[in-house]
């Protein structure tokens, strides 16, 4: 496999603050890899430097041998990296159509048959009919699909996907994970997701990486990775075991934020949490 | 219909062309004096004038208190060019009109990356400081005792028609901007300008160009002013009553909105006339209740009147009009508040 993104020694200050702290990562070309870590680890800083939003204070970004880092959000999107944000940030005062044109129009440059376009990722996201409508009338996660098809219609290479899952009832989360996987299969793309609902970066991620106060703690498969003790230490707490004991049945089934800490306290002998919705074959773990 | 672009609509085309005969024959039907036709040159002047500052204020929702300064620029700058090189007063127009643009970039270019209310109080500091620096440069505006520009027999019915063509340039302008391509990352940059550029817009340089088309025309149309008036003087042209009375035309029309400025210039030319001479002392106070009632009740002015009347007899369906608000309204909480939060619904 080949690697199409790669960050060298990623590092953001802000302040006294080390944001990130000299991440190095490696995206294969195909992969799904999943970017996990507490709140405040520096997930979303990192995704930021990667889609140029923000530059870096030290390290670069290159996407296929080319540095796309430090220049503007344009330079990665022309280049083929593009973001979605973790608060839906849909244009309120277009259509969902008008929406997606716009990153139809301006990802690539590319006016003409934007449209076109723009309906083509509408029917893939499965918000065609709702083209005319505004934004606000679509569920949340409506409009998370439709923060994943604004994005999709740049045209990228890479999608960095910033918490599509989290927040959405189980059926939703479902769905979406089918989605972000079709995204790989049918549009060829390489995709970084930053994801707290565990059971969701499990069966997408091929690998996972850890990020913790801005470092990087732990790389590997998904089910190894929960299983590091630096990880189970970084989520928990030194003192984890007496939060793990605090929770014994976790049952409910909602792939919600609080359920991270619970699914990294299962024991090791059941890789796969118990709040993980039941899906068919063809997941990835 | 291939000659045109897929964005021009046929009703859109067929009303402009129909507004500019009625324009065109308006004279002549009339048979308006000559006083009653000098205001309505006045009248097309500022409907071109409010649409531009409405480039801006509506539809990047960068809301500017300081358009004065270009209306002045272009005004004195023009009759300098006027008074020293005797060209032919369109000339000095456009070359009104182009310093304008170039004194806007030089001052929006810094300011644009601020947002909203931000944005709008440094405007009124650079419309002011623009105020005392050009009452004090006598060398370009004569100071207090202003400039008088030659008369020349016959050019104020002239002018009518050169208003007549400026105002409808300016709004097929208007209609362009919004309607086209670029129109739609203007919206997309009022809306949500980090997640603009995050899809590959770059919001500066399309601030930029907005802010050049719209300090051009404002100066082209204070450069028109000045060769209508015959006699210009800072504390006019550069006040701060300026400023506020392009806000207030957008405002009263529909702020954001394609024509609505246009709507607000009519009724607020009109209005003035009539209240200087019936309350000289009231009518700045007169003008500022308006602008409460318009924006406690109605925030889209006229036009949101017409689309609700619109709807209300079933000539608009309800979907079409919700887009068409979404579209004018400036500031993206207007819109919807709820759909931001993320929450589910």
């Amino acid at each position: 496999m080949s690697v199409i993104l790669r960050a060298e020694g990623l590092s953001k200050r802000f302040g006294g603050l080390k944001a990130v702290d000299s991440v190095d990562l490696e995206l294969n070309d195909g992969e799904i890899l999943g970017v996990i870590g507490p709140n405040g680890a520096g997930k979303t800083t990192l995704f930021s430097m990667i889609a140029g939003s923000i530059p870096p204070t030290s390290g670069r970004v290159l996407l296929e041998g080319k540095v796309i880092s430090g220049g503007s959000p344009r330079r990665a999107v022309r280049a083929g990296v593009v973001r979605t944000h973790q608060i839906v940030r849909p244009f309120q005062n277009l259509t969902v159509l008008e929406n997606v044109m716009v990153g139809a129009i301006y990802g690539k440059a590319r006016p003409l048959g934007a449209r076109e376009r723009a309906l083509e990722v509408l029917d893939f996201c499965a918000l065609r009919d709702r083209a005319p409508q505004l934004p606000g009338g679509l569920t949340l996660a409506g409009r998370k699909r439709l923060e994943l098809a604004r994005a999709l219609a740049t045209e990228p290479r890479v999608l960095l996907l910033d918490e599509v899952i989290a927040g959405v009832n189980p059926a939703e989360a479902l769905q979406m994970a089918d989605l972000i996987r079709s995204v790989r299969e049918k549009r060829g793309l390489s995709i970084i997701l930053i994801e707290h609902v565990m059971p969701a970066v499990m069966r997408l991620s091929d690998r996972v990486i850890v990020l913790d106060a801005g470092k990087k703690i732990a790389e590997g498969k998904p089910q190894q990775v929960v299983k590091d003790p630096r990880v189970v230490a970084a989520y928990l707490g030194e003192s984890a075991s007496a939060a793990a004991a605090s929770q014994p049945g976790s049952s409910a089934p909602t792939p919600a934020t609080g359920a991270v800490p619970r699914s990294l306290a299962t024991p090791p002998s059941n890789p796969t949490p118990a709040s993980l919705p039941k899906k068919g074959p063809g997941g990835n773990h | 219909m291939k000659l045109l672009p897929h964005w021009v609509s046929r009703p859109a085309l067929v009303g402009l062309l129909a507004a500019l005969a009625v324009g065109a024959v308006l004279p002549k039907v009339l048979g308006l004096s000559v006083y009653s036709q000098n205001q309505v040159t006045e009248t097309f002047l500022f409907v071109a004038a409010a649409l531009a500052w409405n480039w801006m204020g509506g539809y990047l929702g960068q809301v500017s208190f300081g358009h004065s300064a270009m209306f002045g620029l272009g005004g004195f700058i023009s009759a300098r060019v006027l008074l020293a090189l005797h060209l032919p007063f369109w000339m000095a127009w456009v070359v009104g009109g182009l310093v304008a643009a170039a004194y806007a970039l030089v001052w929006g270019h810094p300011t644009l990356r601020l947002r909203g209310p931000y944005f709008s109080i440094a405007t009124i500091g650079v419309g002011e400081a623009t105020r005392l620096v050009m009452t004090y440069w006598e060398d370009l505006t004569g100071g207090s005792s202003g400039l008088s520009l030659p008369i020349t027999q016959g050019l104020k019915s002239e002018l009518y028609w050169w208003a007549l063509g400026l105002m409808a340039l300016v709004i097929a302008a208007s209609y362009t901007l919004r309607k086209s391509t670029f129109g739609l990352g203007l919206l997309a940059i009022k809306s949500d300008v980090d997640a603009a550029a995050d899809v590959g817009i770059s919001p500066t340089l399309m601030q930029d160009i907005v802010l050049l088309l719209s300090g051009f025309t404002v100066g082209v149309c204070g450069a028109f002013y000045a060769s209508y008036q015959n006699f210009i003087e800072p504390g006019d042209m550069f006040g701060f009553d300026r400023s506020i009375s392009f806000v207030l035309m957008a405002v009263i029309g529909g702020v954001g909105t394609i024509i609505g400025p246009a709507l607000g210039a009519l009724v607020f030319v009109m209005l003035r006339q009539y209240l200087i001479g019936s309350y000289p002392q009231l009518y700045l106070g007169i003008y500022g209740l308006l602008l409460i009632v318009v924006i406690l009740f109605e925030p889209l002015g006229m036009m949101g009147l017409f689309f609700r009347l619109a709807r209300r007899f079933g000539l608009m369906r309800p979907e079409v009009e919700a887009t068409l608000e979404a579209k004018a309204a400036v500031g993206g909480a207007a819109a919807d508040p709820g759909a931001r939060g993320g929450g589910a619904p």
